[in-house]
């Protein structure tokens, strides 16, 4: 799929060459030894100028820099582009190109302030016809952007009105108090108006970098944009490599090629490793992959709600999160809305193995048998099913790990076997992660769960302007998903980075990265 | 002569045919519908029915092969249905990369283990020979990846004398991959290295038991001169087939070698292109490797016959 979790971004061959070096690595370090902490003086604030070496895993040897293509490549994009808005630290939304942004009284016409005295990195002046074009070409059907997915229901892309340079004013369909929010994707950065047919290639943006080189699934450049909105970047330049297969990536970390890892959550024994390493070190990025066991709620005995139930009461999230991350995350709860979300809720039904046996009992499924499918696709499927299959067994659920293919998984195994494990990138705002996975008939509904109650609690809550009244709505649809729905999420695990010593002032969460204050010590 | 000529070709385009045919079906049992694989994850059954449509897999197999087969055989592979490029080109771009860890490759192994081989032949049973045979047979044992990432971590990252990982394209210049070279190559050459040990090693041994050689011997030649001049030519012969078969064994050992250095050879094209059911580029994959299998082992079965006279003259004697 072309989200950023595609199947296809990681190799096969990794984890049996992973398998081999971490044998090889792990042999003189602790096998037990607690993952690595953050290296205390990556802290540090960065000298100026500089290159950064970057590996990332190609999206495709068609990748394009057009931010709303399915096959963009992610790095690019935040180097080049802005956004109306992100999505700040705090996980509130945050000004971009847009410095505010109010809906009208009923949520269905909001107003973007565009910021004034931003120029593109061909010197053509940002106005709000760019901002108007890049939605539109989301949306148009030949860009079959994954983002027009989410906004094709709300808003007509003829709509869209421009009274002034500096003001977007966006009808929507129906009310949405959350529509800013679906703008921080990463799909939606701004490219200027006209340039849908060349952005593939030019990458011409307003973002702290403007485009060198860049070749598909190859190598490619970016330098400072000296007349940046924000001000001139730290780095001097940053250049990116493809290596698609992982423990590749990390050989070029340890031997000093390059410097950051991209979309690398480093295994437990390679982390070891690169810590050890004088060249490299590893970073957290806290609860940045969101694990899921999806139930298919159309395969029996799925479609039992108090099977359901008991298959969540039956195992303690904890257990999942000492076995299979060794302390490094946090407990999921089966409540798929990260911690770190201003929306989330605390608030969980807690385990309890003897009501599990009891409602099985119930439906009629004692002693209840299932299997359980994971693959090599990630290294923390396969501890995370064992660790479940261990914790349930105390309500007398019999759960059998069959592993699957990794190259197919994505095709043969999610959305086909009653039961498998799964994991998403966290930082999809709160509306957007219930619309496109728990809505009845959405694109990513992994459970194929439908609800109508849910459905329309999600629309009320859309709706609803008072922010603290949406809050309670969005919470109040947790606790449904938590008690009826059928994806269990044990765990968010934190993002094992390699970074080299020498990198400073690196900040990362969600699918926001901070390329303007990135920098290298002694650059 | 000819006449052997004659059937060891035909034979090798049989086996090209052959291969041809089983790739293809091959290709048709991978597990999962293609169209839905190349779609991924939000696929629509309408997205899926029209790109079975374009990719013509709703027409007969043995249609699409003639297809394909007419294409190949005038040197057109289809288009990669990922890049949108031809497949030949990147075939060739990629096959150009891989033929320079192979050149280095077969160099180091074929020089390295005739001298090893020899040595341990001469010295059998003493030292010298116990020592080559053990290591060599070490080197047969583990798998080219272990031995990679071995290699990687003395002289990558312990001490940084060679790239660990290739950062450029397929359209990377001889110059930027000539230093990420050696690595893979030392690699795939000690996986390769024990099989001509073990093989020169042995037809040494049994060579030098020869009569002719103990004539050699009485006639009072040194025994460098019974070595080099009388020895090693027969020694060499059954050497030959085995080098030419892991000539051809290389191919495969690429695919796995090549990933670790993310060397953008025609084994990351085979891995890449098989997990993106990137059809037309695994078919053209599979067919340059059987391509070059079969030519190696022609040229092993040739250069034998060279070498050899009772082969030579076998269809006149007769």
């Amino acid at each position: 799929m072309p989200d950023i979790h595609d199947p296809r971004r990681r190799s096969v061959l990794a984890g049996a060459a992973a398998l081999g070096a971490s044998w090889l690595l792990s042999g003189c370090t602790g096998a037990s030894a607690a993952p690595v902490q953050p290296g205390g003086e990556t802290h540090e604030a960065p000298d100026s100028g500089g290159t950064l070496r970057i590996a990332r895993p190609p999206a495709s040897d068609a990748e394009t820099l057009d931010p709303a293509s399915a096959l963009s490549a992610y790095e690019y994009l935040g180097a080049l582009y802005n956004r109306l808005v992100r999505v700040g630290a705090d996980g509130s939304l945050a000004a971009d190109l847009a410095e505010s942004w109010e809906p009208d009284a009923k949520a269905r016409t909001w107003t973007f302030r565009l910021r004034k005295g931003v120029t593109f990195h061909d010197g053509r002046a940002f106005t709000s016809a760019d901002a108007a074009y890049t939605l539109r070409h989301i949306l148009d059907k030949a860009t079959a952007s994954p983002q027009a997915a989410v906004l094709a229901p709300l808003l007509d892309p003829g709509a869209l009105r421009t009274p002034d340079a500096h003001t977007l004013v966006v009808p929507l369909k129906t009310p949405n108090a959350e529509f800013p929010s679906l703008l921080t994707h990463y799909n939606c950065y701004v490219i200027p108006d006209g340039g849908a047919r060349a952005a593939g290639r030019t990458g011409i943006g307003t973002g702290p970098f403007k485009l060198e080189s860049f070749t598909p699934a190859g190598p490619g450049r970016v330098v400072a944009f000296a007349d940046h909105w924000a001000g001139r970047p730290v780095l001097d330049a940053i250049s990116f490599y493809s290596v698609a297969d992982m423990s590749a990536r990390s050989n070029a970390l340890l031997a000093g090629q390059v410097d950051l890892l991209s979309q690398t959550n480093l295994d437990f024994a390679t982390a070891r490793v690169v810590a050890a390493s004088d060249r490299a070190t590893v970073t957290r990025v806290k609860d940045a992959q969101w694990y899921v066991l999806p139930m298919l709620t159309t395969e029996k005995p799925f479609t039992d709600v108090r099977v359901r139930q008991a298959m969540k009461l039956a195992y303690d999230p904890e257990h999942v999160v000492k076995v299979a991350l060794q302390g490094a995350g946090t407990a999921g709860w089966d409540n798929p809305v990260p911690p770190s979300d201003p929306a989330h809720i605390s608030a969980h039904p807690a385990h309890d193995p003897e009501q599990a046996r009891h409602l099985l009992k119930r439906a009629g499924h004692e002693g209840l048998a299932v299997e359980l499918y994971t693959s090599a696709y990630d290294p923390l499927f396969t501890p995370m099913a064992l660790a479940y299959q261990d914790s349930a067994r105390r309500a007398g659920i019999r759960v059998k790990v069959r592993t699957a293919a990794a190259d197919s998984y994505y095709t043969q195994i999610w959305m086909k076997k009653p039961l498998m494990a799964t994991y998403w990138f966290t930082g999809r705002p709160v509306d957007q992660l219930f619309t496109q996975i728990f809505r009845g008939g959405s694109s990513y509904n992994e459970t194929a769960w439908s609800d109508a109650a849910f459905d329309a609690l999600l629309d009320r809550a859309r709706a609803e302007t008072d922010d603290t009244r949406r809050r309670d709505l969005y919470g109040e649809a947790q606790t449904i998903v938590m008690d009826r729905g059928g994806a269990m999420t044990p765990m968010f695990a934190d993002r094992l980075v390699g970074i080299s010593r020498a990198v400073r002032g690196y900040a990362e969460h969600g699918f926001e990265f901070d390329y303007l204050g990135i920098g290298l010590k002694g650059a | 002569m000819l006449a052997f000529l004659a059937r060891r070709v035909s034979a090798a385009v049989g086996t090209l045919f052959l291969s041809s045919v089983l790739v293809f079906l091959a290709v048709q049992a991978l597990p999962g519908d293609v169209a839905g694989q190349i779609l991924g994850k939000d696929a629509t059954p309408d997205a899926v029915a029209a790109l079975r449509g374009r990719l013509g897999l709703d027409r007969p197999a043995w249609e699409r092969y003639a297809d394909w087969m007419g294409g190949a055989l005038h040197g057109d592979f289809g288009t990669s249905l990922v890049s949108q490029r031809p497949v030949g080109g990147e075939v060739a771009a990629h096959l150009a990369n891989s033929a320079l860890i192979a050149g280095v490759t077969v160099l180091f192994a074929v020089t390295g283990s005739i001298v090893l081989g020899v040595i341990a032949g001469l010295y059998r049973d003493r030292w010298p020979d116990h020592l080559i045979s053990t290591v060599s047979l070490v080197g047969m044992s583990v798998p080219e990846f272990v031995v990679a990432t071995v290699l990687v971590l003395c002289f990558s990252i312990a001490l940084p004398w060679f790239p660990a990982v290739v950062l450029y394209g397929p359209d990377a210049s001889v110059g930027q991959l000539l230093p990420a070279v050696w690595l893979p190559a030392l690699a795939l050459a000690v996986v390769m290295a024990a099989y001509i040990v073990r093989m020169a090693r042995t037809s040494v041994i049994d060579v030098m038991a020869g009569e002719y050689v103990t004539t050699a011997r009485l006639k009072g030649l040194s025994s460098w001169r019974v070595v080099t001049r009388h020895a090693l030519p027969s020694a060499l012969l059954p050497t030959l087939h085995v080098i030419a078969l892991n000539v051809a064994w290389l191919v495969g050992g690429v695919a796995v070698v090549e990933n670790v250095f993310n060397y953008p050879g025609i084994g990351k094209l085979m891995l890449s292109s098989v997990q993106n059911r990137d059809l037309p580029v695994i078919q053209a994959v599979a067919l340059v490797s059987a391509v070059v299998y079969t030519v190696c082992n022609l040229a092993a079965d040739l250069g034998a016959m060279a070498l050899n006279p009772k082969l030579r003259t076998r269809g006149r004697t007769r």
